[in-house]
């Protein structure tokens, strides 16, 4: 057997019954869920009656049981599943969760803490502050490492096809680390310039703040992070590793074989790229218009490769893969994309003035276009391509109609991009097909036919028209984009290549027919987004590492992305969000264009600022890898990954404690939309020694309150809310706020609204007489709705009773309301087989209360505290030594029978 | 004398310290200390990363001696005792500095003054540690039984506990009968189990284990030994009366408590048909159908609250009796299932059917009864009317203040729990008593079932009311706390004690009478002389021997003369 007894939850009760059990030589595995032991004791300002600091009294319970011989702790730990073996010794699953700090190596120094650039609100303060993604729970945590918040991946970052971790520089930047916001692009990609441009950002599609006022303008974010860098002339942040000595060729420099390059030569690779064109950037330089994406964005992004050491040749061809490899280098990557422009095939194409759209945009971003002034363009086609070729030859000076076989709402185009085309002027002919290109000698014009279906029934493309619908468009110049291809011929003799001409190769490792041959991008997929080309580079520059350093492709470990965080957790999480409007879209509006300037404007500094400040933090931790970089001790490991851990124990204790109860279960007390109403758990926050503020203040505007209501029995003998029990908790506690307060502000008021006044345990009615003598008012009268006025104050109305009865109303400057105990369900799910009776209000069920105190429904398992029900400490105290009794029986007795 | 290493830690206590004392000044004030070689402050000392901090600089500084300026010595000298050790320090090389009881919070209005005082505080502190000798512990080994005073629901459970994880019980019961007051109830709540059915069930196994001795009419008149190996003398009573002797490692006092007895007038009592609620009780336990009192059919039921508890002015009784709002409501859902049409009101304080109990309060309003609040200051009246029936007169707190005259066949004052006469096992165990009466745990909040006096735990109503399943937890509770000290077969018992130099003692025998623990004792010397020597597992470390020593030949380890000669000179030095 690997432990004596497992005990999960490590609140008071749980400490106890850990301790206690291993006073009496019993080996004890303790299971706790939070980054810390202690439960909600520790979070207490002081502990009634005896006013003792609770803080005091639980950090020896807490280091005791962290050193005890006897106990194995684990924390950031859940109880998965329990079951009985026929033995009567039980068999655990725990998961592990990853804290992503190396338990060992962390100092609790508050380095990552101090660095992160993530605010969330403090679950360990009741919301009332914020603290960082990387934290360590608070100040007196045992054990006293960090954890690095982490419930899953940003959908921003989760969706990015390149992997750039989105949320990552925008909250750099909400930081204003504009250069290390540039730094973490660059761990992904040098293009950063070109993708705060060209890219059509899915990360904004993903954004949590979509469904409130609007998305983040995340990629503009990283256009200003960019334009930043670019302007400050700083050189670039990154050095290469050291050299590894061998070398890689790259065959295109567009997007995807950028990107390998540069994580190539960051790795410490000698890397060569090959450009047949006299620029390099592929698309990026010679399609994508200047009006979207200038040319010197592209050459500054370039020189980024420059600067770490990649020597780029342009206007060098590459033919011949084998020659290249047997010159010297050790692995080649062919990334040459998609440069051919599909054809017609339809009678007329090859008459003069019809031209391949990517041959027109490269002409036109060259500079060798000519004006067409004067001229009129019909552009064939309904993608993004066949957009920027009508934009394109709009600047040029012509008139255009655009020609697409899609109706409107089905064109490949982006919605916005065809908006702006038809705002610049351009006609479009939606849901018609080429017949034939009219003209003699030169075109003069085309004929089309109704399209009546562009996809079939499975959503495959199966134009089919209706041959008696016809008309025709005259013309000067015929711009052709209906699709793009790879430009492969030559490869073949090398290479396998699928029907379709792009390379043939494992998609997981993008490794081609020969080993040392591997492929990326549109090459291998056929035309897609830049930033998936990029995705695409990346994948290939880790995968030609892996092969290089001779390491199998099968522990594949690329994409270690944690799931993404569901947006409605995020809002429930961020309750107080307040409402952020975004900015408009900064993009000029032309309906003449004439030149090819770039249509978007660059958000100022503090329109970044602002819009980076909209961020919700949906996966709390940002990836912006400041803790990484500032941790003294190497201990952050954001690749840590849940591990699972069995255990075979003799008994188990469930002290899995409480819940408070959710106040703004009654809406009518405003808890949640008036500021200045706050729970009994937030009073005792603002009164312990840790307190947030240093002083008790109201939430609201920070004033010290001077009359303060309580409100009793919030949430407790309440059958509304589907709870008659009383949390028998909160009469206590409170009356213990009330003296603090009297102590903390001496001329407040403070005034108690009660059904009755339950103190009854030791000490317990001397002191309410004694709150009573120091001046606190109990009224008995039950609240029925408070009201916020305009300064924040509150108006309480409530029935006197023994005042004569009828509805009063009263004016405070804080209300606290004393929620009461709720059972926490986890424990319904912790037994399987065997199921773990609960009471009619989801306790858990103790089945001989009278002489068992804490004995279960399953033989072998009890339960200390109050998991079974409302306990002050105490009592919970004393729950745990009945539950240790029977548990310490039952270890006997099974002992016995094995 | 030796060069020391000694470390002070200056404690924040989150505000509690730092807030009226400049302990960032105390800290300069004493790092120039002689012997002190590191001097810090630390948010929580008690911490574990402090703690961590402390057992480093212990290993890399190799200090000898360990001074922590916190707070009392009652919460943590235990902590830093073990970080000591863990450290591989003697415990007893550190001295605990109390500035937060007696600085902080004793001179909130003054922070110079508080500074001031904590620098001389901690000099003092530092002046006995340079002077502090590695201790020893004694070990001795423990006895593994346990004596189980009192055979009530408590006690027994207790002792079938015990006998359960392999420890030997002696079970000793004042009366002729086990049970206690549990034995005469018919059902309780919350489960509406017989009382007398739990007690059968309770001894039987009691009787059914071997390693349970029982012994009915039969007292503990004397204790002596320490805490391990208790010796203590039984005393039984009736026919086969004898005193015996036992060896036991520890002690479980369960013995119950009493029930208030009002005074002759107090809400009528003495009036036919005014009873207490344990005589009522007993009515319905007996009865078979409706209640009905000297044959006349009991229909109208008066309960008044909270007689005999929260006294205020016109008792001695301040404190809440707990259980009796709950067992009142119980005993009118008793009725009602024997009476349906009974009508019952309730005149009470406040109602204090606390957690669960709020269902039986619920249910008691569902099937018809009245409850009506009375001021502490205008208690309801009881007189018997012209008619022979009694009148209970209330002004109705809840209804305006209104006068409320309610006719009852019978009138229930709810009467509490009160500790029960035990001078004499008072002072045989040493047992501390509260200002209620009732037995003092260590301390109420983390350590219920402990005394100050080790190895004697208290559970049930003596230490507090509690219902009879409270009781039972509290009875294992203490179960618990026995086993975790005796099954480790071995206890170190503090040797922080007195000694007496025999060479300096005149066996005057003015320590004889001092010691409240019996532990100082008259030896023979060889050569004819008799001397007093301390028998060092008995002795407390009281100190209460070594100022009345004429001849200063007495000791306390830890506080010598010297020791405490040095504190006084660091005290007394200016603070500049």
């Amino acid at each position: 057997m690997d432990y004596d007894a497992l005990v999960v939850g490590s609140g008071i009760g749980g400490m106890e019954s850990a301790l206690k059990l291993g006073d009496m030589g019993y080996k004890v595995l303790v299971v706790e869920k939070e980054a810390s032991i202690g439960g909600k004791m520790i979070l207490l300002s002081k502990v009634f009656p005896t006013l003792d600091c609770a803080s005091c009294i639980s950090t020896p319970k807490m280091a005791a049981t962290i050193h005890h011989p006897n106990i194995k702790v684990l924390t950031y730990a859940e109880v998965e599943r329990i079951e009985r073996e026929p033995s009567g010794r039980f068999h655990a699953t725990i998961r592990k969760n990853p804290r992503f700090v190396d338990e060992d190596a962390c100092t609790g120094c508050q380095q990552c803490e101090m660095a992160c650039t993530v605010a969330v609100p403090d679950q360990f303060n009741s919301d009332l502050v914020a603290r960082r993604a990387a934290y360590i729970a608070f100040p007196q945590a045992v054990p006293k490492k960090a954890v690095v918040d982490r419930p899953g991946t940003s959908p921003c970052t989760f969706t990015c096809p390149a992997g750039i971790k989105a949320h990552g520089y925008v909250s750099l930047t909400r930081s204003g680390e504009y250069e290390k916001a540039f730094n973490l692009i660059l761990e992904t990609t040098p293009l950063v310039g070109s993708l705060g441009r060209a890219c059509f950002a899915p990360c904004e599609e993903e954004c949590s703040r979509g469904s409130l006022e609007g998305p983040l303008p995340i990629r503009r974010i990283k256009r200003f992070v960019a334009d930043t860098h670019y302007a400050s002339g700083r050189p670039v942040g990154v050095q290469p590793q050291a050299d590894q000595g061998k070398r890689i060729a790259i065959v295109g420099s567009g997007p995807a074989g950028l990107t390998a390059a540069w994580q190539l030569r960051l790795m410490g690779y000698g890397v060569k790229v090959f450009e047949a064109a006299p620029v390099p950037g592929g698309a990026l330089a010679l399609t994508i218009p200047a009006y979207r994406l200038p040319g010197d964005v592209v050459a500054q992004d370039v020189q980024n490769l420059r600067d770490i050491g990649v020597e780029i040749e342009v206007g060098h061809r590459v033919d011949d893969l084998e020659a290249l490899h047997a010159s010297g280098f050790d692995a080649v990557l062919v990334a040459t994309g998609t440069p051919r422009s599909g054809r017609l095939g339809v009678a007329g194409e090859e008459l003069h003035g019809v031209l391949p759209s990517l041959r027109f945009l490269e002409d036109t971003k060259l500079g060798r276009a000519g004006s067409l002034s004067g001229r009129h363009v019909v552009v064939v086609g309904g993608g993004n391509v066949a957009i920027d070729a009508a934009r394109s030859a709009r600047r040029l000076g012509a008139t255009v109609e655009q020609v697409c076989l899609e109706q409107r709402r089905e064109m490949p185009a982006f919605d916005w991009e065809i908006d702006e085309a038809i705002a610049e002027g351009v006609v479009l002919h939606d849901g018609w097909g080429v017949a034939s290109v009219l003209g003699e000698g030169g075109v003069s014009g085309i004929a089309l036919k109704r399209c009546t279906q562009v996809f079939d029934e499975s959503g495959r493309f199966s134009p089919a028209y209706d041959e008696t619908v016809r008309r025709e468009l005259a013309c000067d110049a015929l711009i052709v984009a209906i699709g793009m291809g790879p430009d492969t011929e030559a490869f073949g003799r090398t290479l396998q290549l699928q029907r379709n001409r792009t390379v043939a190769v494992d998609m997981q490792t993008l490794q081609s027919s020969v080993p040392y041959i591997f492929a990326c991008g549109d090459v291998v997929t056929g035309a897609t987004m830049i930033t998936q080309a990029v995705g695409s580079g990346r994948r290939a520059a880790y995968m030609i590492d892996r092969f290089l350093r001779g390491e199998d492709f099968e522990a594949d470990t690329f994409d270690a992305r944690l799931p993404k965080v569901e947006p409605a957790d995020v809002l429930r999480r961020q309750k107080s969000h307040s409402r952020k409007d975004p900015l408009l879209s900064g993009k000029e509006s032309l309906a003449e264009p004439t030149d090819f300037h770039e249509l978007e404007a660059p958000l100022t500094e503090e329109e970044a600022h602002y819009s980076a400040g909209r961020c919700l933090d949906c996966g709390v931790c940002s990836e912006c890898h400041e803790c990484v970089n500032t941790c003294p001790a190497d201990a952050i490991h954001l690749d840590m990954r849940p591990e699972t851990i069995e255990a075979e124990v003799g008994t188990v204790i469930v002290s899995t404690g409480f819940k408070l109860f959710p106040a703004d279960l009654k809406p009518q007390y405003g808890y949640g939309r008036f500021k200045n109403v706050i729970t009994g758990m937030q009073m005792d926050r603002l009164l312990a020694p840790t307190r947030p503020y240093n002083k008790v203040l109201r939430p609201g505007d920070g004033r010290i309150p001077d009359r303060i209501a309580y409100v009793m029995c919030t949430g407790s003998r309440d059958e509304t809310v589907g709870n008659p029990l009383c949390s028998k908790i909160c009469c206590m506690y409170s009356i213990k706020q009330n003296q603090l307060i009297m102590g903390n502000l001496p001329t407040a008021d403070v005034t108690v609204f009660t059904i009755d006044v339950r103190t009854a345990g030791k000490g317990y009615d001397e002191f309410y007489v004694q709150s009573k003598a120091m001046g606190v008012n109990f009224i008995k009268g039950r609240i029925s709705e408070i009201r916020e006025l305009q300064n924040g104050n509150l108006i309480v109305r409530y029935e006197s009773i023994e005042d004569g009865g009828g509805a009063r109303e009263e004016e405070f400057d804080l209300v606290v309301l004393a929620v009461g105990v709720q059972p926490n369900l986890d424990t319904r799910r912790l037994f399987a087989g065997d199921e773990l009776s609960h009471d009619a209000y989801y306790y858990v069920e103790e089945t001989d209360e009278d002489l068992s105190p804490g004995e279960t429904s399953i033989k072998g398992v009890f339960v200390a505290g109050a998991a079974s029900g409302a306990k002050d400490i105490p009592e919970s105290i004393l729950h745990a030594g009945a539950a240790v009794a029977q548990a310490a029986a039952y270890i006997e007795e099974t002992r016995v029978s094995v | 004398m030796n060069r020391r290493k000694i470390g002070v830690y200056v404690c924040h206590c989150g505000g509690n310290i730092s807030d009226y004392v400049d302990v960032e000044k105390v800290v300069d004030a004493v790092k120039g200390e002689e012997d002190v070689v590191v001097a810090r402050t630390a948010m929580f000392t008690c911490s574990d990363a402090t703690q961590q901090e402390i057992y480093d600089d212990i290993r890399e500084l190799g200090l000898d001696g360990l001074v922590v300026a916190s707070c009392s010595p009652k919460l943590h000298t235990f902590t830093f005792r073990g970080v000591a050790k863990r450290a591989g320090l003697n415990p007893f090389q550190y001295t605990q500095v109390n500035v937060r009881e007696q600085c902080s919070w004793a001179h909130t209005d003054d922070r110079q003054g508080a500074t001031e005082k904590a620098v001389r505080l901690v000099r003092a502190g530092i002046a006995r540690t340079r002077l502090l000798r590695p201790l020893e512990p004694t070990v001795v080994e423990t006895v593994p039984k346990t004596l189980v005073i009192g055979a009530g629901i408590a006690g027994l459970r207790a002792a079938i506990g015990l006998a359960d994880i392999g420890l030997s019980v002696v079970v000793v019961e004042r009366e002729a009968e086990v049970g206690g007051w549990v034995k005469d109830f018919g059902p309780m709540y919350p489960r509406d189990k017989e009382g007398h059915e739990l007690v059968r069930q309770l001894e039987a196994k009691v009787r059914q284990r071997e390693n349970i001795a029982l012994f009915t009419s039969a007292e503990v008149v004397r204790k002596a030994g320490s805490f391990g190996d208790y010796v203590v003398d039984i005393k039984t009573h009736g026919k086969s009366a004898m005193t015996m002797q036992i060896h036991v490692g520890s002690i479980i006092v369960a013995t119950g408590f009493d029930t208030y007895r009002p005074e002759e007038g107090e809400y009528g009592y003495g009036i036919d048909g005014v009873v207490t609620l344990p005589e009522y009780k007993k009515m319905l336990d007996a009865a078979e159908g409706p209640l009905a009192y000297h044959g006349r059919p009991v229909k109208d039921v008066a309960y008044i609250y909270c007689v005999g508890s929260r006294q205020g002015d016109a008792g001695p009784h301040q404190y809440c009796s707990r259980f009796c709002c709950s067992a009142a409501v119980h005993s009118a859902l008793e009725l009602y299932s024997r009476d349906p049409s009974a009508r019952q009101f309730h005149l009470y304080r406040d109602m204090r059917t606390y957690g669960r109990y709020e269902l039986m309060y619920r249910e008691s309003r569902e099937k018809g009864s009245t409850y009506l609040k009375f001021a502490e200051d205008e208690p309801p009246a009881v007189q018997k009317g012209a008619d022979g029936r009694l009148v209970v007169t209330i002004r109705d707190q809840l209804t305006g203040q209104k006068e409320v005259r309610i006719p009852a066949d019978l009138v229930v004052l709810v009467t509490g729990m009160v500790p029960r006469e035990n001078d004499g096992l008072v002072g045989a165990l040493k047992l501390p008593v509260g200002r209620d009466g009732f037995f003092n745990e260590i301390h109420p909040k983390l350590r219920p079932v402990e005394t100050v006096v080790d190895g004697v735990t208290i559970c049930g109503a003596c230490q507090f009311p509690k219902n009879a399943s409270e009781s039972v937890a509290s009875g294992l509770a203490a179960v618990t706390q026995s086993a975790a000290m005796l099954k480790q077969g071995r206890a170190e018992l503090d040797p922080q004690v007195a000694s007496v130099d025999p060479g300096l003692c005149t066996d005057c025998g003015v320590c004889y009478e001092t010691c409240p623990y019996d532990a100082i004792r008259p030896k023979e010397e060889p050569e004819g002389r008799r001397v007093a020597v301390i028998d060092p597992a008995t002795c407390k470390g009281c100190g209460g021997c070594a100022p009345v020593c004429p001849e200063r030949a007495i000791n306390l380890e830890g506080y010598t003369q010297a020791e405490i000669k040095a504190m006084i000179e660091g005290l007394a030095r200016e603070v500049v």
